[in-house]
């Protein structure tokens, strides 16, 4: 007494191999020995975004048409999304079920990477399976096939095998449809998913192979003769033992493209370079003298707020350097003083490099500048900054001296129209006034301005002011209101 | 038979004629090959559900022309957010030209200028009688972004217009400066004898482009300055106040200088007509076919125009954004808002000077940004225990950042 094919395969299709009841009732011909599947119980594959075209790495999610859960036929909508100037609806190329969605409206979905994941209950053609990822998140074609549940017995029962993808329909009619199609997609020749997953394994071309089955389909018996008949050995993939050195395509990480966007502006800036060395040795034994005092961690000072604090000061002589350029009318460069002096820090946080700012260095103490520097870094390093803490920039000073650097070229980011950066303080010899070697620490900066507004003797002007001040600290506490 | 002089006569068709030609034009959309159409209205809420209806239910082999002018309006992208890049304010019929810093723009307003969110991509125009809209839809297997963007500068270019060119942002511009020594190809639609790699004078946009992709269709329409009056005021509309004080996610506009083409539309459009029946039909004619506002009798266009008209599409379609006016040192409180699918779901004040400090009440959040009457009775509602000469001053800073909007719902 056996159970209807539809009905057994009703069974089969809806639970996961590792569950399946032993005692279903099941024809003869089909017993779980004969099975030559391993549990496949991922069925359930992530369907990646394809690119789109035009060099577009990532695009916006607008929309979702379908929520997990949903069934959705080939070609349904599942989702629109936004590049640049396109927006384009994406639809599923398979029959199946949603299991998740991979991004929220509003996220930047990442072209390559996946955007839902389905439960495909369709038969896969291989330009299907190469949109999806495999289970080891190894992009390119999956190489085993979907259909785990369709019945992977030997021999006799293949038309078994045949029927559940057709049968799973529920209609013939809708059968007949399906199976032309997928013809076509194969080139004329038909196999189940068993077979094709076979001929790829075995790395024999489907079309050479002759087929023995119903309708010219291709059997495993085919392939295997097909196999031997060949002089030449089927080819075993070796283990790669050694490393593969491939390239790796990467899209940007939103850091980085904020970076590359920030950047190619800059592209239009004419930068000049001067540098100049400070003796840090005074600013060192105040520190030291300071930080000795110092109740806590928390106030314990670097050299960072010193320079802050100088800078700010000799912007008070030197206000075109705090200026901002508008360039956005060429034939009308709109050139305007800014009144406070908010300084964009260069951060190296763990995703990137991030600028906030510290706004109103003029009105802030020494003590205050290193309070607000201690706490952006924090927030930095928790990913905690706030859009407000990234706007209103007039100068950045970048301290690459943390990681080492003695002179450096830094990029000035638009509207500013210069920036410094700090290289790493160390010991050098020089000779003092009494012509006599001695140990100085010397601490590197290096200003870039922008040549339309800025000039060299203005920029030096400023840089040996700093250099003055932090050369002899009491001249700062002169000028500070 | 070029018969669009028809579309400007004004013609008014009698019932019986209007019910005929939508019949026979909802047969030809099943099955020609190439199809040609003018819009009869200038009512851009119309305009793009025409379009978009011809998107849907055109047959997925046609190529179809759409050819449309609008009144005074401004379109922004599928993703955009109207606050970031439009300025609101002086979109009411109203507007307080006293309040405003400019006073250049008292006495240039155009008065009403509607405000529409389209359903294809890209960034955000403004639309009036000197400019003409054209649309190509074709299948999605021909589809390459350059190729309409090409077929009207093909026509500019037969109508004497020699430095247009399609640039790298499948833009159209007009390449500005003297005439080079080199020879170019006049085939090539990139290239102008004008064209230099260092120009003393960037092109002038006058054609934008913007596309809709869906599985079989590919929808790209672009814009085209004739002659519009209004080219100084334009930039005033699209200059937000509030750009310093959002931080947003979606796409914003790439600003570019335009220039007009100095072409009447009639014999644009001619050009362009031209062009496309060269390219599609066998024929190398076409005949134009009117649509207008009698389409709105068919259901998804009535349905699609509703939606578009709503301003629930218009303000809640906008990704998420923070407003905040930290970057205003005059300020002595600071007021963060977060605004999701364009109702507040998050916003606090902090005073600058002390610790207060207020949170966004709870019966607060949800509040449509676009249905804030006025700021200065809504935000007291929204944030207790808050000195009420500081909230003046915020509403203040708010109502020219987030402009409350005149309009009641059902503007057509």
């Amino acid at each position: 007494m056996s159970v209807s094919k539809s009905a057994l395969v009703r069974a089969l299709h809806y639970t996961s191999v590792a569950t399946r009841p032993r005692n279903t009732c099941l024809p003869r011909s089909l017993s779980y020995r004969q099975l030559h599947a391993t549990s496949r119980l991922d069925v359930v594959k992530p369907f990646l975004l394809a690119d789109i075209g035009e060099g577009i790495t990532e695009c916006q999610l607008i929309q979702w048409f379908v929520q997990p859960g949903a069934r959705v036929e080939q070609f349904d909508k599942l989702c629109e999304v936004q590049s640049d100037k396109a927006s384009v609806e994406i639809t599923s190329p398979f029959d199946g079920v949603i299991k998740k969605l991979h991004y929220e409206p509003d996220d930047m979905a990442i072209t390559g990477k996946p955007l839902v994941d389905i439960d495909i209950q369709s038969e896969i053609s291989d330009e299907d399976a190469e949109k999806l990822g495999g289970t080891n998140g190894k992009q390119g074609p999956a190489d085993e096939s979907v259909a785990g549940y369709a019945v992977q017995a030997g021999g006799g029962s293949e038309e078994i095998a045949a029927e559940p993808e057709t049968a799973a329909r529920g209609t013939p009619e809708q059968a007949q449809q399906h199976r032309p199609r997928h013809s076509r997609e194969d080139k004329g020749s038909l196999a189940t998913p068993a077979v094709r997953h076979l001929i790829k394994e075995l790395d024999v071309s489907i079309t050479d192979v002759q087929g023995t089955g119903r309708d010219g389909r291709v059997l495993k018996e085919d392939v295997h003769r097909h196999v031997s008949q060949q002089t030449q050995e089927p080819v075993s993939r070796e283990p790669t033992g050694a490393a593969v050195r491939e390239d790796r395509k990467a899209p940007l990480t939103p850091v980085q493209m904020q970076m590359f966007k920030t950047m190619t502006r800059s592209l239009n800036i004419p930068h000049f370079l001067y540098t100049c060395a400070a003796d840090m040795g005074a600013i060192t034994t105040l520190r030291k003298k300071l930080n000795a005092a110092a109740t806590s961690p928390e106030q314990k000072l670097t050299h960072l707020p010193f320079i802050l604090k100088a800078v700010s000061l000799a912007l008070q002589h030197h206000p075109l350097v705090n200026s901002s350029l508008d360039t956005r009318d060429p034939k009308k460069p709109a050139l305007t003083y800014r009144g406070t002096h908010n300084f964009g820090i260069a951060i190296d946080a763990p995703s990137g490099l991030l600028v906030p700012v510290v706004h109103n260095v003029q009105d802030l103490s020494i003590a205050e500048i290193a309070v607000q520097l201690r706490q952006l870094s924090d927030k930095a390093r928790n990913n905690k900054l706030a859009p407000s803490d990234f706007s209103g920039a007039t100068f950045t000073i970048s301290n690459i001296g943390s990681v080492g650097g003695g002179v450096v070229a830094p990029v000035i980011t638009e509207p500013q129209v210069a920036i410094l950066g700090v290289g790493r303080s160390k010991l050098v010899p020089a000779f003092d006034e009494n012509e006599e070697l001695v140990k100085k620490e010397e601490l590197v900066l290096s200003w870039s301005a922008d040549h339309r507004i800025v000039d060299g003797a203005e920029c030096g002007r400023c840089a040996e002011r700093v250099r003055a001040l932090l050369e002899e600290p009491g001249r700062m506490m002169v000028e500070m209101r | 038979m070029i018969t669009w002089n028809r579309a400007y006569r004004g013609a008014h068709l009698s019932l019986s004629q209007r019910r005929w030609l939508s019949k026979l034009t909802l047969e030809r959309l099943a099955t020609r090959p190439v199809q040609s159409y003018i819009s009869t209205s200038n009512n851009p809420y119309l305009n793009l559900s025409l379009e978009h209806y011809l998107l849907q239910k055109s047959s997925p082999e046609s190529t179809i022309l759409l050819l449309y002018v609008n009144r005074p309006s401004i379109i922004i992208g599928r993703n955009q957010n109207p606050w970031l890049e439009v300025n609101l304010s002086l979109l009411s019929p109203a507007p307080r030209a006293a309040t405003n810093s400019e006073p250049e723009l008292a006495g240039s307003f155009l008065g009403a200028v509607d405000l529409v969110r389209r359903r294809s991509g890209g960034g955000t125009v403004f639309h009036d009688e000197g400019n003409v809209n054209w649309t190509v839809i074709c299948s999605s297997k021909t589809f390459t972004r350059d190729k309409h963007a090409e077929m009207v500068t093909r026509a500019l270019r037969s109508l004497g217009v020699e430095r247009a060119r399609v640039n790298e942002r499948h833009d159209i511009v007009l390449d500005q400066g003297e005439r080079g020594g080199d020879v170019v190809d006049g085939a090539d639609m990139h290239v102008t004898p004008f064209t230099r790699q260092n120009a003393a004078s960037r092109p002038l946009k006058v054609s934008g482009s913007a596309y809709k992709l869906t599985r079989q269709r590919a929808l790209h329409h672009g814009t085209c300055l004739l002659s519009s009056p209004n080219l100084n005021v334009i930039p005033h509309y699209l200059h937000s106040p509030s750009k310093p004080f959002m931080s947003a996610r979606g796409v914003e506009s790439v600003s570019s200088p335009v220039g007009n083409i100095l072409l009447e539309n009639e014999e644009f459009m001619g050009a362009v007509q031209k062009q496309f029946a060269v390219m599609y039909s066998e024929s190398r004619a076409t005949e134009l076919q009117e649509v207008g506002l009698e389409w709105l009798e068919n259901e998804t266009v009535g349905k699609g125009y509703d939606e578009l008209n709503s301003l629930d599409w218009t303000y809640l379609q906008t990704p998420q954004f923070n407003v905040s006016n930290a970057a205003d040192a005059l300020a002595s409180t600071d007021v963060q808002f977060t605004v999701r699918n364009g109702t507040i779901t998050a916003g606090v004040l902090r005073s600058r000077n002390n610790s207060a400090f207020s949170q966004l009440g709870e019966d607060s959040v949800g509040t449509r940004l676009h249905e804030i009457a006025a700021w200065s009775t809504a935000l007291p509602r929204m944030f207790t225990g808050v000195d009420r000469a500081e909230c003046d001053k915020l509403a203040t800073w708010l109502e020219s950042v987030l402009p409350p909007s005149h309009k009641t719902a059902g503007h057509s």
